[in-house]
């Protein structure tokens, strides 16, 4: 697919997820600490929202900074290398974030 | 340099993209001391709590809300086919932006100065 | 200047440069009369002619349409020719002409515009005929003239090419000029390659590389929007075999008479 496409469609879902995100999780305005997220992320569909939220975010951020590099002519010879570190980078990232969201849990 | 609403949109869009992109890797390191425990995840918490961080935060909103926006302007742009009014969108971007980052960060620095 | 002082003085001020002797542009200011009904080329002429014979710049008719004489006035692209130099005044009393920007400068205020033909050559800016060519003549219906937007109107003249942010990044980029003209051609009914171009045009240097900062349209001294033909060959390359298929089916009525409605 294209990363024009990937841009737009990430884009709209980021739109409804970070909507949520904003509202749900940092308004109003709190002090935030374990206990408090944990309240929250104790239920699995939160994590889920959460995961799918966090592939969005990761597909619109590396598309964005791989466009952003290859607009520039200099770098153009580099442009499979960019997009080989954008996949890695994002599989990586997606991998640690998952963990993290999942690492929500009441200490045993 | 050829300064146009669209260039400034263009630009604007582009440099809290790539501060956003950033960001998201700080949030992410932030976030993910929670493997090393319940402890070590409210240590850093309190460390970026502090004002300065939470006035921060305004800044972050602001880029958001105005990437966002933005987004949405292009969009319709390209769905729509609508270039006649885009000196006009592009003003109604920057109001729209700046009455959410208003909205959104009063509660922000309400918050810092409570304290609470 | 025979009736000197009749007319009040305006100060022009010219980007120069000379790559032989300079290492970086600069301005230079020029006094001239600003008489009724002048233009900013004029004013260009009065200079050559009778302060400083070494300011080069291109323009060919004087008509706004042979495209030579686009020119940055006062952070604009513009021709020249057409613009009328009181209404170019700034609250001075002043003009600033530049080359166009983003481009290599070959003298004072005129640029090297090899990657702007470049590119266009690249979209095969010419009709490719079906091959069953009527007798007598192609028939095109009002509405499909009219879906054209005007874009044979296009004179060249690089102003759209030079405004573009993303040329000045890359110059790999195929450019508004040239998607314009693809625009033109794909969207003709006699043109039997439309897929092909839009496969072209779907890659990556084409239209997937505008960033919709509509300075294009802006600089445009013909008033046509290459952002909108952009946008349209954007929807097209999604459903492009549709629209091979249509223009197939088109063209076996090609001679036919319009039906009218």
């Amino acid at each position: 697919m294209r990363v024009f496409q990937m841009q737009r469609i990430s884009a709209i879902a980021l739109l409804i997820f970070l909507t949520i995100h904003m509202i749900v999780v940092h308004y109003p305005p709190f002090h935030i600490n374990f206990d408090i997220i944990l309240q929250r992320m104790a239920d699995p569909l939160w994590k889920a929202i959460d995961i799918a939220f966090l592939f969005f975010v990761l597909v619109h951020a590396l598309a964005g900074a791989y466009v952003v590099l290859t607009d520039v002519q200099r770098f153009s010879p580099l442009k499979r290398v960019f997009a080989g570190a954008a996949i890695v980078l994002g599989v990586v990232a997606m991998y640690y974030g998952t963990v993290t969201i999942l690492a929500f849990q009441p200490p045993a | 340099m050829y300064t146009s609403s669209g260039f400034i949109s263009f630009a604007l869009r582009r440099l809290t993209g790539i501060a956003l992109v950033i960001y998201l890797f700080m949030h992410m390191w932030v976030i993910g001391s929670v493997n090393a425990g319940p402890e070590a995840f409210n240590a850093r918490l309190n460390f970026f709590q502090q004002p300065f961080f939470k006035l921060m935060e305004v800044a972050l909103l602001a880029a958001v809300v105005f990437h966002a926006v933005d987004g949405i302007r292009v969009m319709v742009v390209h769905y729509t086919g609508v270039t006649e009014y885009r000196k006009s969108m592009f003003y109604a971007v920057l109001i729209v932006s700046v009455l959410l980052v208003i909205a959104g960060g009063v509660p922000i620095i309400r918050f810092i100065l409570e304290g609470k | 200047m025979s009736n000197n002082g009749a007319y009040p003085i305006v100060t022009v001020r010219i980007q120069r440069f000379n790559p032989d002797t300079d290492k970086k542009p600069y301005l230079q200011e020029f006094q001239v009369e600003l008489k009724p009904g002048t233009t900013v080329l004029d004013a260009l002429h009065e200079i050559k002619a009778h302060q400083d014979g070494s300011v080069t710049f291109r323009r060919s008719c004087r008509h706004a349409i042979c495209g030579s004489c686009a020119m940055n006035v006062n952070g604009k692209n513009e021709l020249v020719c057409k613009a009328p130099l009181k209404e170019r005044l700034d609250r001075k009393g002043r003009v600033t002409i530049r080359p166009l920007p983003y481009l290599p400068i070959v003298k004072d205020l005129v640029v090297d515009r090899s990657s702007f033909w470049e590119q266009y050559q690249r979209v095969k800016p010419w009709l490719v005929p079906p091959e069953n060519i009527p007798e007598k003549e192609f028939r095109m219906s009002p509405e499909e003239v009219a879906a054209l937007r005007n874009a044979e109107t296009c004179i060249m003249c690089g102003a759209c090419y030079s405004s573009c942010q993303i040329i000045a990044l890359t110059k790999e980029y195929i450019g508004p000029h040239a998607l314009l003209k693809a625009f033109m051609r794909v969207m003709d009914p006699r043109d039997a390659i439309p897929g092909e171009r839009l496969a072209d045009l779907a890659g990556g240097d084409g239209v997937y590389r505008c960033r919709t900062i509509f300075n294009c349209i802006d600089a445009c001294p013909k008033g046509l929007n290459p952002t909108e033909a952009i946008e349209t060959l954007r929807k097209l390359a999604q459903k492009r075999q549709a629209f091979e298929a249509a223009r197939a089916e088109r063209q076996k009525r090609l001679s036919e008479p319009i039906p009218s409605p």
